[in-house]
């Protein structure tokens, strides 16, 4: 017998009684909450009660614990029904037994109460007029809006012992702080919405978001997202924190400057919801590490400060098929786009303009706090629309907000027929393309790395010794000069797909058309070679 | 003349001083507009930097510009 449990079937108040019946208790008392026919004003047809049970149930137990001890009461019991009510049904049944009726009395509201406020339950109410709508329990919690209140005081009528606590004393010295203290996450806010309910919850815990750096749009993110119960949240930041972080990074204190950010993050994130499984890298997002972290989250979040990083994480959010949000800030500044696949990506709207040092950062030209606090705070609010599966207006589009006059405006993007991105995921076999929705023209070209690791090809540098120790890339798996590739392609085999890199991109290039002649169809040419490559490195580390 | 509702974004509005004016002119694309402009604000980017956006769609530079529309000039931003 538990001290907190739910039923699916109807409640047996005597056997619930019987089981509180002790030789040493004087007085019991009841609470029994009935489904009734109006809520707010509307009619009420039937109920449907609903529980994260694994959760209620131990903060239910908590709670009827917690209450025997601080109201010195024999023995308390809650039962909470589950599933579908009639009218007049008995939905939860609280009984406490005590030696005297005050103490009884107490101990049920109290339980009552604490119940109604802190475990997860929810009901739906079916209308009279047919429609139906999630109510969160605690709404009900108001004492004039209780059922019904059936108190039995089976107290025998002797003297008073005072060595026994008043009900009254028991409430004052008990402490006010922990105990009072949601021990466990509570969803209830966001439940209670139409649009979320406990399919939505699931779905939420369900999800595994991957946050590309932890500062001032990282923090807002990271914060939401572990308050909402993401199941999975995964934090990129090869940062230590810096004094200057924290008039706009709010996870930290002053205390942590100089650790890492990702660690501080998830320490802080950790604490916010235990029920969250926070995996903190401690890496900048690079070409070769970012595509297999990336593969094992649902949506990425770009909350990066440099064009490298943002369009790395769209390039392979684009390559692997995954869902992103991506924004950016500049002063009063901010922009944001949600990538689904086969939606206009960042490369969709910026094919060519991207380089670091030609739009300052935040570090560079200066920026105010809730700023990028606001544009996190929407990308946390974008992220929960795609995990819940609602459409947003920042698909196919850059939206755009100036937060000094308040103005926001949509620019509506298409997906480009020459974005690289696009392009480079096009090229891939038909059989593991993101998104059957792109054509399949089969074209040689591939534009940067990252999307040729997303899509796991194997990487070949085709020049020659000299060339290679000049300008190692050492994300190469082979280096095969092109003349002995060519004289001797029997180290590619025909289930891998290869990427052919040299120096500017015209060997690789002549060298897949030779290839796929010979029947090595899933050969591509990285597009401007190991010098394209050259100056991205410079930016990255600028 | 055509009146042109113009906005700027980021670096842009820094430069021209401002976020957003009417105009009257004589250009027809949206190049010619950006290239006009240039040469009364000390804009540093040039036109393959930015994007621009009439009447809330991104579009080509040719893009033909109508009496009374709306364009933006936007750069891309990194901040965060």
């Amino acid at each position: 017998m538990s001290a907190f449990e739910f039923s699916h079937i109807p409640l047996d108040t005597q056997a619930l009684q019987a089981s509180l019946q002790d030789p040493g208790s004087g007085g019991y008392a009841s609470f029994e909450g009935w489904v009734r026919d109006v809520n707010e004003g509307r009619q009420v047809k039937h109920l449907e009660y609903e529980a994260y049970e694994a959760l209620a149930k131990k903060e239910g137990q908590r709670i009827v614990e917690d209450a025997i001890a601080r109201f010195r009461v024999r023995g308390a019991r809650c039962v909470h029904r589950v599933g579908d009510l009639r009218l007049g049904e008995l939905a939860v049944w609280v009984g406490v037994s005590a030696p005297h009726r005050g103490e009884a009395f107490a101990a049920c509201r109290h339980i009552i109460d604490e119940i109604k406020h802190r475990v997860p339950i929810w009901k739906k109410e079916h209308y009279v007029d047919g429609d139906s709508g999630w109510v969160n329990c605690e709404r009900c919690a108001a004492p004039t809006l209780d059922a019904s209140n059936q108190a039995h005081d089976h107290t025998h009528d002797h003297t008073h012992d005072h060595t026994h606590p008043h009900p009254h004393d028991a409430k004052q010295h008990a402490p006010s702080g922990a105990s009072h203290q949601p021990l466990a996450p509570d969803y209830s806010r966001q439940i209670t919405l139409a649009d979320v309910g406990i399919d939505g919850q699931r779905r939420i815990r369900a999800a595994r978001v991957l946050v590309i750096g932890a500062g001032g749009l990282g923090a807002p993110v990271l914060s939401y997202l572990a308050g909402a119960g993401v199941g999975v949240l995964g934090v990129i930041d090869g940062d230590q924190l810096d004094a200057s972080n924290l008039h706009r990074q709010t996870l930290y204190s002053l205390h942590d400057v100089g650790r890492p950010k990702a660690l501080l993050a998830a320490e802080r994130l950790r604490a916010l919801n235990p029920d969250v499984d926070v995996r903190p890298y401690v890496q900048r997002a690079e070409t070769d590490t970012l595509p297999a972290i990336a593969a094992d989250f649902d949506v990425l979040i770009d909350c990066s400060d440099n064009f490298s990083t943002r369009f790395l994480v769209n390039d392979v959010a684009v390559g692997l098929g995954k869902k992103a949000v991506i924004a950016s800030v500049y002063q009063y500044e901010g922009q944001i786009q949600v990538l689904q696949p086969g939606s206009a990506c960042l490369r969709c709207v910026w094919p060519t303009a991207t380089r670091d040092g030609l739009v300052g950062n935040c570090a560079e030209v200066g920026v105010l706090g809730p700023v990028p606090g606001v544009l996190g705070a929407m990308q946390a609010l974008e992220a929960l629309k795609i995990i819940l599966q609602t459409s947003s207006p920042a698909e196919n589009a850059v939206v755009l907000f100036d937060l000094q006059t308040l103005q926001t405006r949509r620019l509506k993007a298409t997906r480009s027929v020459d974005c690289p991105a696009h392009c480079a995921v096009n090229n891939a076999p038909a059989s593991d393309a993101p998104d059957t929705r792109l054509s399949q023209d089969n074209s040689p070209e591939i534009a940067t790395l990252a999307l040729a690791q997303a899509r796991g090809l194997i990487i070949i540098d085709l020049r020659d010794d000299q060339e290679v120790t000049g300008a190692p890339l050492h994300v190469a798996h082979h280096h095969i000069p092109l003349a002995r590739l060519l004289d001797d392609s029997s180290a590619l085999n025909t289930t891998s797909g290869y990427l052919l890199v040299c120096a500017k991109g015209m060997r690789s290039s002549a060298a897949v058309s030779t290839l796929r002649q010979r029947g090595h169809h899933n050969t591509y040419s990285l597009v401007g070679g190991v010098v394209g490559l050259g100056a991205v490195n410079k930016e990255s580390t600028r | 003349m055509t009146t042109i509702h113009v906005q700027y974004y980021a670096i842009l509005r820094e430069q021209a001083g401002k976020s957003a004016e009417t105009i009257q002119t004589q250009t027809k694309t949206a190049a010619a507009l950006y290239d006009e402009l240039a040469k009364r604000y000390p804009f540093s980017l040039g036109r393959s930097q930015l994007r621009v956006a009439v009447d809330d769609e991104f579009c080509d530079w040719d893009a033909h510009l109508v009496d009374g529309c709306h364009v933006v000039f936007i750069p891309p931003v990194a901040g965060g």
